[in-house]
């Protein structure tokens, strides 16, 4: 579990974070909701240490894996070659040995990636290469990751397959935050909500009591209106 | 079977390699004093042609993955200009023979400076690139400032600068355990570099634990640059189009293409070398000019082979 406390963050004259106080739970997936600008990355970038604030943190985690909106892809890398290089980051070694290469075939077919290990990264689809970085975070060996719009370009199908697997990834003691803009997708996903309003205030609940309208009016300055059919929830624009 | 196309690549680069080196050794070596020819003139041009070459290239390469950038060039962080710098005050003020070694200490010091200056408050690629950029443009304003102030010396001044193997017989050891000490290096960090191919965001990724391994990477290549500029003066386009020609050839491993680069690096100078002493014998073409000949044909010829982008 990773715990915030006190946190204050200021861009210039603005208050982007004005004592705030947030914690991400073990073995779950986190949604973090809200309009742009409200300073999400931001906060996913204080829990990965890039940015450095001087809030009380706590956290059990061993290790971070943060997967910005927008990276950098290397052209002309196969996908095996592409995940495997992270392997290369604790060690001075030339050559992989069998149990690191075992751990990439493992990781890939976690991904459902196992087919395209030979072919280039520049010609896997939008939902495949997210599931590359996945794997590659699987293979740093992370066990909380913050994935930052991970399904913002996929179609419907792939959305929904990269989230079931980043589903089954948490029943392996792995915890996940995400940042979504869809809410009935991460009110299907979603176990435990970190919603940051226009105002920059924070709304933190479990699905329950989240998805209320006032809540979402609140983050949102819309109007909703919440449909709870047993226990799962779908939201609508109220106008 | 990518591992095999790779080994073959190598093997063919090796084979090519050790044709070049017995062309230069060998090629119209007369009857008598041969052994002297070979031990004075041809060993050490030789063995100048494959450290420049490959430290040229490997430098390159260096940037290149570092930077993330197919324009960077060994001579990014205002090296060619502090290397002139340093060779043109040795001519002019010091009437030094061993104006290469200048050449090293002043190419060195600037990408020291560059360096620590980009790295001031927080360090940055683009910081580094711009800094470079000023720091050359204002070393070679200097040294056209002094070429002009000094008529009779420019048309050798000129020349030195234009690049060529140094005369200087005390820099031989010198300069092959400078290069020996960079190439260890290289074969150390080398596996690190393979990391520079993924986000830098994804790299480091535990808290309050950041690893910077650019600045080592930086100071590498400027190091290696700096043994070139020792043995053979400032030696445009090798640095830019070799690491190009290796990853086209054997891929984006830079396991591989340490050697890829180092063995056409070395090769490409090889050659340019014979052709430059052997052309117009005895006349020698300044071997800046038959590198571009050279290359440019070579380099473009691959770049419209394969859709590059």
């Amino acid at each position: 579990m990773i715990e915030i406390k006190n946190l204050n963050l200021n861009f210039g004259n603005e208050i982007l974070f004005n004592n705030i106080e947030l914690n991400i739970p073990e073995n779950k997936i986190t949604m973090i909701v809200g309009p742009n600008g409200t300073g999400k990355t931001t906060l996913f970038k204080i829990l990965n240490g890039e940015i450095k604030n001087k809030c009380k943190i706590t956290n059990t985690f061993k290790k971070v894996f943060y997967l910005p909106q927008k990276i950098y892809y290397t052209k002309g890398i196969t996908t095996y070659d592409y995940v495997s290089s992270i392997l290369f980051k604790n060690s001075w070694k030339w050559f992989l040995n069998n149990t690191e290469k075992q751990k990439v075939y493992d990781a890939l077919r976690q991904m459902d990636l196992l087919e395209k290990q030979h072919l280039e990264i520049d010609k896997l689809s939008a939902g495949e290469i997210q599931r590359a970085n996945i794997a590659m975070g699987l293979l740093s060996g992370a066990d909380l990751f913050l994935l930052d719009e991970p399904t913002s370009n996929m179609d419907l199908v792939n959305q929904i397959k990269t989230l079931d697997i980043i589903k089954k990834m948490t029943l392996s003691g792995i915890s996940v935050a995400i940042i979504m803009h869809d809410l009935n997708l991460s009110a299907s996903y979603g176990d435990y909500f970190i919603g940051i309003s226009q105002k920059h205030r924070v709304y933190k609940a479990d699905k329950k009591n989240f998805f209320k309208p006032e809540i979402l009016n609140e983050i949102y300055d819309i109007s909703f209106k919440v449909i709870n059919n047993e226990e799962k929830f779908y939201v609508q624009i109220f106008n | 079977m990518n591992n095999i196309k790779n080994i073959t690549t190598l093997a063919i680069l090796i084979i090519l390699f050790i044709s070049a080196l017995c062309c230069t050794l060998f090629y119209n070596l007369p009857h008598e004093n041969s052994s002297l020819i070979l031990e004075f003139i041809r060993i050490p041009n030789t063995t100048k042609a494959i450290i420049a070459g490959a430290s040229l290239a490997l430098a390159g390469m260096i940037l290149q993955a570092v930077t993330k950038n197919p324009l960077a060039d060994p001579y990014l962080t205002g090296l060619s200009s502090g290397a002139g710098l340093g060779i043109t005050l040795s001519i002019l003020y010091f009437h030094s023979i061993n104006y290469s070694l200048f050449g090293f200490i002043g190419a060195l010091l600037t990408s020291v400076l560059v360096i620590c200056l980009s790295g001031f408050s927080k360090f940055s690629i683009s910081k580094l690139i711009l800094i470079g950029l000023s720091v050359n443009i204002l070393a070679s304003s200097i040294i056209a400032f002094l070429i002009l102030t000094n008529a009779e010396k420019a048309y050798a001044l000129t020349l030195i600068l234009s690049g060529g193997f140094s005369s200087a017989d005390i820099s031989k050891s010198l300069l092959t355990t400078l290069f020996t000490i960079a190439l260890i290096i290289c074969i150390i960090l080398i596996p690190k570099l393979n990391l520079f191919r993924i986000d830098s965001a994804l790299t480091f990724n535990s808290l309050n634990k950041v690893l910077k391994y650019n600045i080592i990477f930086i100071m590498l290549s400027a190091f290696l640059t700096s043994i070139a500029v020792f043995t053979a003066g400032i030696l445009g386009f090798i640095g830019i189009i070799v690491p190009h020609l290796s990853k086209i050839l054997v891929g984006n491993d830079f396991r591989i293409l340490i050697f890829a680069n180092f063995l056409l690096g070395g090769l490409i100078l090889l050659i340019s070398n014979f052709i430059s002493t052997n052309l117009i014998a005895p006349i020698q073409i300044p071997l800046g000019i038959v590198i571009a000949f050279i290359g440019v044909p070579i380099f473009i010829f691959f770049l419209l082979r394969r859709d590059f982008e």
